[in-house]
């Protein structure tokens, strides 16, 4: 616990909501507030500038980390670490989202009711509503997620038609999604086929096929059909937290290859998936 | 030396933290390229340091305190050739985004904004608010006193909620 006495307000105001003050100094510091229109409005602009600053940091974490570094770090001897920038191993892309102007507007109405009105000497009572807007969320996004909650099902829970239906399951998906394909064979990459499942992706049907392999790590293939008009593409790869995702676009289809962040392989496995499939 | 297996744990775990370590070195930086390289010369001396790690605590705390002194040592290198320092966010034309239209420049600007913020604060900020370090581990990870961790932390929230009405007029 610090001892905060003799500091800036916003600074006490600051250690006290990250509950770094003693219980005296929080007791002191909550009638402070209970009592000081200042104080209150300092303290709701530290928690604005709190939860604009976590959104806004949080999203740093949806910037691509190579899998070149992955690489290198899991297969190693050691990395090189002139070799191959990370600016360069892969195209950085940004997914432009919605929530700051949300957030922003949000923030700022909160304040305007909470704060600004007893500055002006008026009480607003009127519970300005915080405005939720959703993100523009891709099909990868809604696939990261499902692998999430799939990955880490039982094998009896882990797809819906089993790997022993295999023909059935070419021609299920195949009709579902509208991308005709074959069942790749990744034993040679370590990978043993489980089964399929049919997602929901973007607002279109998405085949989903899994695999797992010795360690028990679980990686999908999922394609849709694509927009029409839509031309071939390079293959763009990705981390998201523990998974790495490899998409690219292919004979009117998207294709997206997830597995564990960790893996060091999951390129070659694009590569054996974009080939087979 | 570590067991192999132990090394592949540690890998592991290393490349778990790969998003976080980028972001952290961000606020260092506050440019892309020079948190790239960073991450990539942190990575190389986790590494080749990794029987130095004793498992306690937090990974990222021991990888933080490693990127700190690395970057405090470039500033220093550049100073003695050049003169100068670090290019910071604010001067730069871009930064890591490559989407074009309207969102995406907003998406830059905001970024910009974030790491613009003066030395020392993002740092601080990410350390003890959006990752939920304590006071004095994050004090052990930049070597400086709690009272400036306390000082800057305040400062950082009090700029960031400036940042809320900044970007509603320029979004207006």
């Amino acid at each position: 616990m610090q001892n905060t006495k003799g500091l800036a307000l916003e600074v006490r105001l600051s250690a006290y909501l990250d509950g770094e003050v003693s219980e005296t100094e929080r007791k002191e510091l909550e009638q402070l507030v209970a009592r000081d229109d200042e104080a209150r409005m300092l303290l709701e602009m530290l928690k604005a500038g709190n939860a604009f600053g976590n959104k806004a940091f949080e999203e740093f974490l949806h910037d691509p980390v190579p899998l070149s570094l992955v690489r290198r770090i899991k297969q190693g001897p050691g990395v090189n670490p002139k070799a191959e920038r990370v600016v360069n191993a892969a195209p950085r892309q940004t997914k432009v989202r919605l929530w700051p102007r949300a957030l922003a507007a949000s923030i700022t109405l909160l304040l305007i009711g909470s704060s600004t009105g007893y500055i002006i000497g008026r009480t607003s009572n009127d519970g300005t509503p915080s405005v939720n807007v959703a993100a523009a969320r891709t099909w990868l996004d809604d696939i990261a997620d499902y692998h999430r909650i799939y990955s880490r099902q039982t094998a009896e829970h882990l797809v819906e038609v089993p790997a022993s239906s295999g023909a059935k399951i070419e021609s299920w998906l195949a009709s579902s999604v509208g991308v005709s394909f074959s069942l790749p064979d990744l034993s040679t990459r370590g990978l043993t086929f489980e089964g399929a499942r049919l997602l929901v992706a973007g607002g279109k049907p998405v085949a989903q096929l899994m695999y797992k392999n010795e360690d028990g790590d679980v990686f999908a293939i999922c394609f849709l059909k694509s927009k029409p008009g839509t031309s071939d593409g390079n293959m763009a790869e990705s981390i998201r937290d523990d998974l790495a995702m490899i998409s690219w676009q292919k004979g009117g289809a998207s294709y997206v290859v997830v597995g564990p962040s960790s893996d060091a392989n999951l390129q070659q496995v694009a590569d054996t998936v974009s080939t087979a499939i | 030396m570590r067991p192999a297996a132990e090394s592949n744990e540690f890998r592991r775990d290393l490349v778990s933290v790969l998003p976080k370590l980028r972001r952290f070195a961000m606020t260092l930086t506050r440019n892309a390229a020079d948190a790239d390289d960073l991450v990539q010369e942190v990575c190389e001396r986790a590494i080749t340091r990794n029987h130095l790690w004793n498992g306690e605590g937090r990974l990222e705390s021991w990888i933080y305190a490693m990127t700190r002194n690395l970057w405090i040592d470039e500033i220093r290198k550049r100073k003695v050739r050049t003169g100068g320092g670090t290019v910071d966010a604010a001067e730069q034309d871009e930064l890591s985004v490559e989407a074009s239209g309207e969102k995406a420049v907003y998406a830059n600007q905001l970024h910009k904004m974030i790491l613009s913020m003066p030395e020392g604060l993002a740092s601080v900020f990410v350390l003890v608010n959006v990752e939920g370090h304590s006071y004095r581990e994050a004090a052990d990870i930049l070597k400086i006193p709690i009272g400036t961790v306390m000082s800057r932390l305040s400062t950082a929230r009090m700029r960031l909620a400036a940042m809320i009405t900044e970007t509603t007029e320029r979004r207006a």
